[in-house]
């Protein structure tokens, strides 16, 4: 369906400040009609039913030349928000659409947006979470953000999906918190309707204002932008005991936009005379049933209290339209004096009570209004509910004709709600209160002191001090490396551990700015151990699997804003993962190589997931012990081969893939000139390198370096690269004459390789040592191959 | 085997015998914790608890466990650490003061504490109202021992908690049959290299409460999403050396021409001080004393430039 319009720009109408037209459109269109015409960065998408053709007009208006965002698809719904959340925290205003499972699988990212106080808007058109499958409207999935710290915005009708779009992303960015519009799957964002939108797309930039800050980073609200270089921020830090505070800051987040939102609302009511508030009230809030139900079930339902009015039967109904922040004292307000109220959902709370019936019961009960609530799931899997529907539930709570509240029901008005009997104490004033919950605090969070500042102990490193001389030309010179500042020291990993060894080496051969993103790993746990932080340069860390995408939305803002002219600065984003990272995050790896996004993704391949503990990752050896992956009569250690990464991105045909090692650090640091000359070309870079784990490796903590050449030059950890697709062998240790066994290096590798070159595991490391032979061979054979 | 005349030196109120052990990791004192529980659950028929401060602590950042021991049939209900010890263990004294051990001691509470220095000094570090202060050289007898530092100073609590030494020596042996001889000969050395000092209640210091987790940031002046700002909350003050045990690499100026290798498998830059394209030493606060670089440092006409300070 096209979007069309049907009659030419009115100047001005009666109610509106912003000159307002009709539109025809279903849903999803109005979505992407208020997207372009906020002005967003970016939009992460992957598509999924029923949302998808909102991020498909996007793309279509892009493809017009009707709007520069950037429109990035992911390999999955999780990489799409992942990179939304390294656009945000990049200064990028930015937006997502999704459904049911695609929201279940951007789960993990959801809470990690809210907590790192990143504003944006995620359209949720409602689908039912499978299974058995089902693509219809259901409210399933939006039950499941409830807890999530994102507020939630409620659509009832096409109208409402493209307003609470552009008033959403205003409170969103007011408030640092991200938002979700939610409007029903098919009901709505199928349904073609006529509609008025703005006339001028400027009155909705106008009204929404500029992005919280341009890549000139301007700072507003508290919140920071990772390109700023001239004051680096560690974004994402690892904080345990802190956390409550940090959630506490969140809660409070919601007060103000609590307090917020009826201003925004009536802002955007002046300007366009289409006026919203935290309830829907309709009907009589003097009768004594009420139905409240979301989205579409509430508008239908407005004809059954017509109908009903009509015949002399006074009835109540009541559609919230803000979930979170929680609008409790209006929502019982507006329920007025109905003592039976009939909570209809489009989803159940299996083996309990449902949810808003929950909610709405406890919300009742702290008011002192002992209304009975009656529940009714409905429509679920995308069942039609229609004025007969609602009639048939406002017949089973009685026909008491025109009977207006019983006694049990008490009605005051929202101000009084507010001032509840029982008001926490709170006379130190060190603990938090919110006005939505004013029953509600924090016990065991504590408020800080807000004249603490503590001097100044970094300067910032610039372009200047970090100019690299050596490297040009290929050669190196050790010395000259000397001068290139570091860009983290004193962190708390274990002595000898290999990352910070080879990460440091690597970041030796990188000038300029640098922007390094981490995954989850030893690698942030030992650094950024809040509320300090060994990087010296802007750090981000969001998930353990996202990085590549995180850094994939980051590196489009670098572009964007360059090319806009607000950046300046040259920078290079370093993605760093462990094997696991990039085990779990595999597809999103291959995702930013098959993109070519313009960033050097580094591993660290420890051949564990020694931050939990030392369990197996594909890559490690066969028969290397782990703490999941046990010697006994049933099994021997790890029961396969190691994984190649470089030869599962060889198929992205990415413009540069290596491998490196710290025993090889001349080698390491032309490959790091290589892979930023790469990302200054516009590509994308993937460089390994192998970091030895004293603690779980069982080694001793000295010999790391020579472990790390024993693998080297026993081939099982092959020096090469892979330039468009042309392999050449860096590091040959058998034309120099160093080859060794397997069984030598797995020796010096400490306790977890050790035993298999013992006599009783023979078989075992023959198997291994046949396994690296094999593809060294094969190595080789590319090598030498003007083609491969 | 449990030896049925065994009874708890002290009781809290409700019935526990609270030990804690403020330890880095890598001291072993997860491992010493575990073991103290199981020979009072084993030997002496007691119940109670094990609970370490779990995170993702590495090899040399700060950790602590509690023991808690208590008559079978009393309620085992709270969980985590110990927030009042009757018996405080100390691995490094310098622990002391940064993690405020002394508060929330029960009065007459025991404290055993690897220090050089005499227990009147360790009284005011501690700020102890009023009990015992037992200090050893716990790292000194680990080393001429070839033991771990748990050894002595888990002797030593067993010792005090009333534990009969040939009991605690039967456990030593076997649990670690191939260094039985090493740790029976710390456990021995500690309990003969003990300095002792009783302080009654005289006022100088108060009982304290417990310490609650609070900070200069909290929920008022966090910053967004708990953002740092890199430059003011930076680990420049952070010690290293406690990880390294007190031993970086030694270095010979005279026998270093700067080539650079070591500054490649540094593994915590800035652990190296290179300066203007030289080499010019080792800074021990950086220093985790991995060794690597002396493995590495080439040897030269004048020896290696970079070697251990121990055998």
């Amino acid at each position: 369906m096209t979007t069309q319009l049907i009659e030419p720009p009115r100047k001005q109408t009666k109610n509106s400040t912003a000159p307002q037209q009709p539109w025809i459109g279903n849903g999803n269109e109005a979505v992407a009609r208020a997207i372009i015409e906020i002005g967003y960065d970016l939009e992460g998408y992957y598509p999924i039913t029923p949302s998808s053709d909102a991020g498909e007009e996007v793309s279509k208006a892009f493809a017009r030349g009707e709007t520069d965002i950037a429109f990035v698809v992911g390999t999955s719904e999780l990489a799409a928000l992942g990179i939304c959340a390294g656009a945000a925290v990049a200064g990028g205003r930015v937006v997502d659409v999704t459904s049911a499972n695609g929201l279940l699988l951007k789960a993990e990212q959801m809470p990690a947006i809210s907590g790192l106080g990143l504003p944006m808007v995620l359209n949720l058109s409602t689908r039912d979470v499978s299974a058995p499958l089902n693509i219809k409207n259901g409210h399933s999935d939006l039950y499941a953000t409830l807890g999530w710290g994102w507020m939630i915005f409620m659509a009832p009708t096409v109208q409402a999906a493209y307003d609470m779009n552009v008033i959403a992303i205003k409170v969103a960015e007011a408030v640092n918190l991200p938002a979700i519009v939610a409007y029903d799957g098919f009901h709505t964002s199928h349904a073609n309707r006529r509609i008025e939108v703005f006339a001028d797309r400027e009155d909705v930039r106008r009204f929404v204002g500029p992005p919280p800050f341009k890549a000139t980073l301007e700072k507003k609200g508290d919140r920071f932008s990772l390109l700023d270089v001239a004051h680096p921020r560690t974004f994402g830090p690892y904080m345990n005991d802190d956390l409550i505070n940090a959630k506490v800051q969140m809660d409070l987040k919601f007060d103000q936009a609590f307090k917020l939102i009826p201003k925004i609302f009536d802002e955007y009511a002046k300007l366009t005379g289409r006026r919203y508030g935290y309830v829907q009230q309709y009907g009589d809030r003097e009768a004594s049933r009420c139905l409240v139900a979301l989205n579409t079930a509430g508008e239908a339902a407005k004809d059954a209290v017509d109908h009903l009015a009509a015949q002399g039967e006074p009835v109540n109904l009541v559609i919230p339209m803000v979930l979170r922040p929680w609008p409790e004292a209006e929502l019982v307000e507006a329920i007025g004096h109905a003592d039976q109220i009939i909570v209809a959902e489009r989803a159940s709370q299996y083996g309990a009570n449902n949810y808003l019936a929950n909610e709405l019961g406890a919300a009742l009960q702290r008011h002192g209004n002992d209304a009975r609530i009656i529940q009714r799931t409905y429509g679920i899997g995308g069942l039609n509910f229609t004025m007969d529907d609602a009639l048939v539930l406002y017949s089973e709570c009685g026909t008491r004709n025109g009977e207006r509240g019983s006694k049990g029901s008490v009605v005051t008005d929202a101000g009084s709600l507010r001032n509840p009997k029982s008001e926490i104490r709170n006379e130190r004033g060190d603990r938090p209160s919110f006005s939505f919950a004013p029953h509600k605090t924090y016990h065991g969070a504590w408020p800080g002191d807000p004249s603490y500042d503590p001097p100044d102990t970094l300067v910032p490193l610039t372009v200047n001090e970090c100019s690299l001389n050596a490297g040009m030309n290929g050669k190196v010179n050790l010395k000259e490396l000397s001068k290139m500042p570091v860009r983290f020291d004193k962190h708390s990993a274990c002595p000898g551990c290999g990352i910070f060894t080879s990460l440091n080496l690597f970041l030796r051969g990188i000038d300029g700015h640098v922007v390094l993103l981490f995954n989850t790993g030893c690698g942030m746990v030992v650094t950024t151990g809040y509320p300090l932080t060994s990087f010296k340069v802007p750090y981000f860390h969001n998930l353990f699997h996202n990085n590549s995408s995180t850094a994939t939305g980051v590196v489009e803002m670098i572009r964007r804003f360059q090319r806009r002219g607000e950046l300046p600065d040259e920078i290079t984003v370093i993605s760093v993962s462990g094997d696991g990272g990039d085990d779990i995050g595999m597809d999103q790896v291959i995702g930013a190589a098959l993109r070519n996004d313009p960033f050097i993704h580094f591993e660290y391949d420890n051949k564990g997931y020694m931050n939990t503990g030392a369990q197996l990752c594909y890559s490690g050896f066969k028969g290397q012990k782990n703490s999941n992956a046990h010697f006994g009569p049933q099994q021997r250690g790890k029961t396969t081969h190691h994984k190649d990464i470089i030869e599962i991105l060889r198929g992205t045909f990415a413009p540069y893939l290596a491998t490196c090692a710290e025993s090889h650090g001349l080698d390491m640091i032309r490959k790091a000139r290589k892979a930023q000359a790469t990302v200054r070309a516009g590509g994308f870079a993937f460089v390994k390198t192998l970091s030895v784990c004293p603690l779980n490796w069982g080694m001793d903590e000295h010999v790391g370096p020579s472990a790390v050449e024993a693998a080297v030059n026993a081939c099982m950890h092959p020096l090469f690269e892979i330039e468009h697709g042309i392999t050449k062998i860096t590091v040959d240790p058998e034309a120099s004459g160093k080859r060794i066994s397997a069984g030598e290096a797995f020796n010096k590798m400490g306790g977890a390789f050790a035993h298999l070159s013992k006599p009783e595991f023979a078989d075992l490391l023959a198997e291994v040592q046949e396994e690296i032979n094999r593809r060294w061979t094969r190595l080789k054979a590319m090598s030498q191959h003007e083609l491969l | 085997m449990v030896a049925a005349s065994y009874r708890l030196p002290v009781k809290d109120e409700l019935g526990f015998c609270n030990v804690f052990l403020s330890a880095l990791g890598g001291d072993g004192a997860n491992m010493a914790g575990k073991l103290l529980f199981k020979i009072g659950c084993k030997m002496f028929g007691l119940d109670g608890g094990f609970d370490a401060r779990y995170g993702s602590e590495k090899k040399g950042t700060a950790t602590d466990v509690s023991v808690r021991f208590c008559e079978v049939g009393t309620p085992v209900r709270q969980s985590g650490p110990t927030r009042r010890p009757n018996y405080l263990v100390v691995f490094h004294d310098d622990l002391i003061t940064p993690l405020d051990l002394g508060r929330g001691l029960h009065d007459g509470a025991v404290c055993i504490v690897n220090t050089i220095q005499p227990p009147s000094e360790i009284r005011k570090l501690l700020r102890l109202h009023s009990g015992k202060i037992i200090c050893l050289d716990a790292t000194k007898i680990a080393v001429q021992t070839r033991s771990r530092l748990n050894m002595p100073l888990v002797g030593v609590l067993c010792h005090e908690i009333g534990f009969p030494d040939e009991q605690i020596t039967k456990v030593i042996a076997d649990q670690w049959p191939k260094a039985a001889e090493a740790n029976l000969a710390a456990y021995a050395a500690a309990i003969e290299h003990l300095e002792t000092e009783t302080f009654d209640a005289d006022d100088r210091f108060p009982l304290t409460e417990p310490t609650s987790i609070y900070g200069p940031i909290g929920w008022r002046n966090m910053l967004n999403g708990g953002t740092i700002d890199a430059i003011k909350f930076t680990t420049i003050n952070r010690d290293n050396r406690i990880a390294g045990r007190g031993h970086v690499p030694k270095f010979d100026a005279a026998a270093c021409n700067s080539c650079g290798i070591c500054l490649t498998v540094c593994s915590d830059p800035g652990g190296l001080l290179w300066r203007q394209g030289r080499m010019e030493g080792i800074d021990p606060l950086f220093c985790k004393g991995c060794m690597r670089c002396v493995e590495v440092c080439p040897e030269t006409k004048k020896g290696k430039a970079l070697t251990t300070d121990y055998a």
